[in-house]
């Protein structure tokens, strides 16, 4: 680990694994880490588990996975060790989610102010009223017009780039030393991806707050990170800061990622899907490590 | 999911909704009826005149004054019956529906929400309930633990909390599989918690459809169990006696058998229209 002993990292992640019951792996020894205020891009395709990672750091996993090795720390805190109960305060007190879809990931019967401050209360011991002026300021930060009125809305009065800056503002509000950023953008038309992302950096910068960004575009990537993980079928490809992922990748999926990026800024710059041939290596690679490792389990 | 939410009209101009006001006029003016029924009735409902049997109603030619429905074979008058029997429904849909809601409700959502083992179980037992066939289940149950209101209202709780049980289940399933209840764990919302401030408003508005569908079937149980006499005491007037005793004048004297018939239908008819409509009136996406 890199971190300096006075200051653990914000997050460690360990020779994680996860499985389906039936044994198929999802995560394949994946270790990453976090310095305070960093932020880590995680890249992949659709299916590649990243957005499994963040889960399982914050512990909503759906109940059929099983963690099948690895350990999490949080802050240096060992979560693995921790009882459910207080695995969940400690996520709750220093981690929050930017969801991926703005339109679930708020209470359709619930108004929008106590599903900003219900966990100010709740966990931090706020009260209501500094609950209320915290939520109110961040929403005004988050470019929200009329704060007031959209803490008495219900969610459906609310269009998609409002509630995402909704849950941004609802994410940033407990001061949270970890944010983890589930392709948060993916759901938004083009226009309000840019204004979102651009918020995120910006809150992100004045709070250092560290942040676990997953994507499966590099053009993000290259605007918000400081490191990268490349993530293919739950294994770890590589592993590097950013600029070198652009300029001069490691491993050849990586360099086939950034050639399939499509670029608004040049459109007539050519790309390609990542070829078929790559994959398939890459997939018997995986294959043969796979019975490898359950050759050893026995 | 996510498109029907984005795609919901905004808050339009409330117009009169009369799957909303209809029952609710009904309703009210049953339950209006039920409760000043001694000084709404026009006459003794056990007042026996055999002077008077059958009575035809107020349209009718040989009516007389103040019996405006008529009288029964024992020659009581059938409204003020009628009025007092609305006690007797409503005060048992009331208590019944409400005992059965409450039970039932709380098993689905401890079932949907916490799954594994709690599911199982209350998922067999639902299994094994609805077994049973309900109206012969009723009327066993009654049998065994006696006539009266208060088994009554047990028999239509032990039968129908299955209803709820299964209903409120699956809705709280495909609410637990939603993002925000894993933003509120993440928030460090206790299961419990999430389950009663987070999933239970947004199964709320099928509780309560439910609630008044319950509510119709109540009404309806306590007739059958007032028709085939298992009851409260035959002496006190019940939709459903006097249904069973029209029965035997119906080729006489049809209205002592029709209008509580009607006042039946219209009940139970408007309990279910008020369930859709306050379903609708408080899902705020549907609105």
């Amino acid at each position: 680990m890199t971190g300096s002993h006075t200051h653990p990292n914000t997050l460690d992640v360990m020779q994680l694994g996860i499985a389906l019951p039936n044994g198929h792996r999802l995560l394949r020894d994946v270790s990453l880490s976090l310095r305070p205020g960093e932020v880590r891009a995680l890249v992949g395709e659709s299916g590649a588990g990243k957005s499994m990672i963040g889960k399982a750091v914050l512990g909503i996993l759906p109940q059929n996975l099983r963690v099948t090795g690895g350990e999490i720390l949080l802050e240096g805190q060992h979560l693995g060790a921790m009882t459910p109960w207080t695995r969940r305060k400690t996520v709750a007190q220093s981690a929050a989610l930017i969801p991926q879809d703005p339109l679930t990931a708020l209470n359709p019967a619930r108004r929008i102010g106590p599903q900003i401050t219900d966990p100010l209360v709740r966990i931090h011991g706020w009260s209501r009223a500094k609950a209320r002026d915290t939520a109110l300021a961040l929403l005004d930060r988050v470019h929200i017009r009329d704060p007031k009125r959209v803490m008495e809305s219900y969610p459906h009065e609310l269009s998609g780039g409002m509630r995402q800056r909704v849950l941004i503002a609802a994410a940033f509000a407990p001061s949270p030393r970890l944010i983890v950023a589930d392709e948060p953008t993916t759901a938004l038309d083009v226009t309000v991806q840019k204004q979102i992302l651009r918020l995120i950096r910006e809150l992100q910068q004045e709070t250092g707050t560290a942040v676990l960004f997953v994507t499966h575009d590099m053009g993000v990537v290259a605007k918000i990170s400081q490191k990268v993980t490349v993530l293919f079928a739950g294994k770890v490809m590589e592993d590097a800061p950013t600029e070198r992922i652009f300029t001069d990748p490691a491993h050849p999926y990586t360099r086939a990622l950034i050639a399939a990026t499509p670029s608004y800024a040049d459109l007539d710059r050519p790309f390609s899907p990542v070829p078929q041939t790559l994959i398939a290596e890459l997939q018997g690679a995986i294959a043969r490590d796979d019975a490898r490792h359950q050759g050893a389990a026995r | 999911m996510a498109d029907i939410t984005a795609a919901a009209p905004r808050r339009r101009a409330r117009r009169l909704n009369l799957r909303l006001w209809l029952p609710l006029l009904w309703l009210g003016a049953v339950a209006l009826a039920a409760i000043f029924a001694p000084l709404v009735a026009p006459q003794d409902p056990l007042m026996q005149d055999l002077m008077l049997e059958r009575l035809p109603p107020a349209f009718m030619d040989g009516s007389e004054p103040g019996y405006w429905l008529g009288t029964d074979s024992l020659g009581r008058d059938v409204l003020s019956r009628m009025i007092h029997g609305a006690r007797i429904a409503l005060f048992v849909s009331l208590v019944a529906a409400t005992a059965t809601c409450l039970f039932g409700a709380a098993l689905g959502l401890v079932a949907g929400y916490f799954g594994g083992w709690w599911d199982r179980v209350i998922s067999r037992l639902v299994d094994i309930w609805m077994a049973f066939p309900p109206v012969l289940f009723a009327v066993l149950l009654v049998a065994v633990i006696g006539t009266g209101l208060t088994s009554v209202i047990a028999a239509i709780a032990l039968i129908d909390w299955t209803r709820f049980a299964r209903v409120i289940r699956a809705e709280t399933m495909v609410q637990a599989r939603m993002d925000y209840v894993d933003s509120a764990r993440i928030g460090g919302a206790r299961r419990l918690t999430t389950l009663i401030s987070e999933i239970l408003p947004n199964v709320l508005p099928s509780i309560i459809a439910l609630l008044m569908l319950e509510m119709g079937i109540a009404v309806i149980v306590e007739a059958i169990l007032s028709f085939v006499n298992l009851s409260i005491s035959s002496d006190d007037p019940t939709w459903g006696s006097m249904i069973a005793e029209g029965r035997n004048a119906i080729h006489f004297a049809w209205w002592v058998l029709l209008f509580p018939l009607i006042a039946l239908f219209l009940t139970v008819l408007s309990f279910s229209t008020l369930g859709e409509g306050l379903k609708q009136r408080f899902d705020p996406v549907l609105q």
